[in-house]
């Protein structure tokens, strides 16, 4: 990890797809399916290299997923990329009975993961991604807090067999991680070690609750942060040594509660580890347009509230 | 008489019509079995699906996944009971699986599955087929390989916007290693197809896209294979050929009613069918 984070300057999505055309270059076979936002998920830049393994669908995000499917139906490997709006609810059907059911390899290079579509507003802001792509059988899902992660993730992607998802963000967010941090299917990254609290997130949540131990260590109370970059199959063992140290979890991410990433470990924990537990995430609601902080602020994700809820959940232990 | 003993263009029409006839036999005597399944829509399409998978279609049973195969996507899922019978037929698997349809662990799920030997893809949900087969015929040219693509599409299932997504993005990529049919039976799940949801000039439709279009009648074997030969021969653009089918085709009380879509047949009922496919009545 790096000793100050400073802002990134190219978003998860840029770097992500960056990496897809160098790897385009090591590994002829696999092609690149877009559904007219190519200039916006960056995947334009391995059209411009690779023409002929280029595939633009038009905006029509259904048919691109289940032409992916039969072009990946004989083993290729397929990314298909759009916003994470489409690919998760629009071509559900697709992704669902089309791509996991025969487990197939089509990797999704979903971005305006969360909120951080902000200024969008709630119609290109993904809050259900990470619950409707869990849910389905043989999907990974992967999200990536960094540029560096981002490029690892891409790797881990396609060299994981099966469909897997990746959530990338429209925004910048800080470096976190050095060059050469491992990135696999199934791990996360104890990114600060602590004590009496245990931090889970995901994504640009990571620097909210980075800052928010920062702000914690002034008060005297060692947080734990985990980067649970592998949302599906997430890193139990990790998980359960820091339960051990602490005994208390607090899980935020940029997603509904319901069915995200902290459902999932409140029920682990309620089966494996019960902890004083809490999670943060939209509440029930829809966001709106809007600076991304203030909406972090508004809908109870920001360090502010990773704070407030670690003091609460310290206390309950 | 054997495949390989047909010399005249009549020849293969009759050999085609008594393949037709066992297809459909084995058709209502799954479904009989099963006590479930789609008679219906499998009938209207029994004899074109003959006709690919006993004279057009290059594939080697004994390698089901062959990379030089012509693919074969059904993208009206539910009439399965066609396709079983054909793969069974061509010995992708032994005769007596075909009463395993539907059945606890069979391999002959409700709607088809990619596990299955000779099944090129998962289908069941309507209206994907068109995209599926398009992915393929990509790969196709992608690989340099000189396979052909087929879907068979419902004229229910075309009421599927997805269904004009592929076929504007067929015409694109001007994949005219494809050849689609409609299975032009006029009736969907709840009636007619002109009442539930009119699709008009579906020639037209698929023209306007783009595509070379061929109307045929899809019971008269020697139209089947003279339309898919002649869509074959189509270069730069996919083909489609319009087929205008009977649903229940071959069995007389089946004939054109929609209550026969997803039915299964009486004890009576099925004796009756079986003798009006071997033409005893």
């Amino acid at each position: 990890m790096k000793a100050i984070p400073t802002k990134a300057k190219n978003p998860t999505r840029r770097a992500f797809s960056e990496r897809m055309v160098e790897y385009g270059h090591l590994d002829q076979d696999f092609v690149v399916f877009e559904a007219d936002i190519g200039y916006s998920t960056f995947s334009y830049l391995f059209g411009d290299e690779f023409p002929d393994r280029y595939f633009n669908m038009g905006i029509a995000e259904g048919n691109m997923v289940s032409a992916a499917a039969g072009m990946a139906a004989d083993g290729r490997t397929v990314i298909a990329s759009s916003y994470g709006v489409f690919i998760t609810m629009r071509a559900l059907e697709s992704v669902r009975t089309y791509v996991c059911y025969p487990n197939l390899n089509i990797k999704f290079l979903s971005s305006h993961g969360g909120i951080t579509a902000a200024i969008d507003g709630v119609t290109h802001q993904a809050t259900e991604d990470i619950a409707n792509m869990t849910t389905l059988p043989n999907m990974k899902v992967f999200v990536p807090a960094d540029t560096v992660a981002a490029r690892k993730l891409f790797d881990a992607a396609v060299t994981t067999p099966g469909p897997v998802f990746v959530r990338l963000m429209r925004d910048p967010l800080f470096d976190i991680y050095e060059e050469g941090d491992d990135f696999v299917p199934g791990g996360s990254r104890v990114v600060r070690e602590g004590k009496d609290i245990t931090i889970v997130t995901y994504g640009d949540i990571l620097f909210q609750a980075l800052e928010a131990a920062d702000m914690l260590v002034e008060e005297g109370i060692e947080a734990e942060v985990i980067d649970m970059y592998s949302v599906k199959p997430f890193d139990r063992e990790t998980l359960l040594a820091s339960l051990a140290k602490t005994g208390a979890l607090l899980v935020a991410e940029n997603h509904q509660k319901r069915n995200g990433l902290g459902y999932e470990l409140s029920n682990f924990c309620l089966k494996q580890k019960p902890v004083a537990f809490d999670n943060l995430g939209l509440d029930d609601t829809f966001a709106e347009s809007g600076a991304y902080y203030k909406l972090l602020e508004k809908y109870g994700i920001s360090k502010h509230w990773i704070v407030k809820t670690a003091h609460l959940l310290i206390g309950k232990k | 008489m054997a495949r390989e003993d047909i010399s005249s263009m009549k020849e293969r029409i009759a050999y085609l019509e008594e393949k037709a006839r066992e297809v459909r036999f084995h058709i209502i005597d799954m479904i009989y079995v099963a006590q479930s399944g789609h008679p219906g829509g499998s009938l209207s399409a029994a004899d074109i699906m003959t006709a690919l998978y006993f004279d057009f279609l290059r594939v080697d049973p004994r390698n089901p996944r062959w990379p030089e195969r012509d693919r074969m996507i059904l993208s009206k899922g539910h009439t399965c009971p066609v396709l079983y019978a054909c793969l069974a037929m061509r010995g992708y698997f032994p005769m007596e699986t075909l009463h395993t349809l539907r059945k606890f662990e069979s391999i002959l799920q409700g709607h088809p599955i990619i596990k299955t030997p000779g099944v090129d893809m998962t289908t069941g949900s309507l209206g994907h087929g068109l995209s599926v087969g398009l992915g393929m015929a990509l790969e196709g040219k992608l690989r340099r390989k000189d396979y052909r693509v087929y879907v068979m599409l419902g004229d229910g299932e075309i009421n599927e916007g997805h269904v004009w997504e592929a076929a504007m993005a067929a015409s694109k990529f001007k994949t005219d290693n494809l050849t689609v049919f409609v299975d032009r039976n006029r009736l969907q799940m709840d009636g007619c197809c002109d009442d539930v949801m009119p699709m008009g000039n579906i020639d037209g439709k698929f023209s306007a896209f783009g595509w070379e279009t061929f109307h045929i009648d899809g019971h008269d074997m020697e139209a089947i294979v003279t339309a898919v030969e002649a869509a074959r021969k189509v270069t730069g653009t996919p083909a489609v050929v319009i087929a205008d089918t009977i649903k229940g085709k071959g069995i007389s009380y089946m004939e054109d009613r929609f209550e026969w879509h997803g039915k299964c047949p009486s004890e009576d009922q099925y004796a009756c069918a079986l003798q009006e496919i071997r033409g005893e009545r």
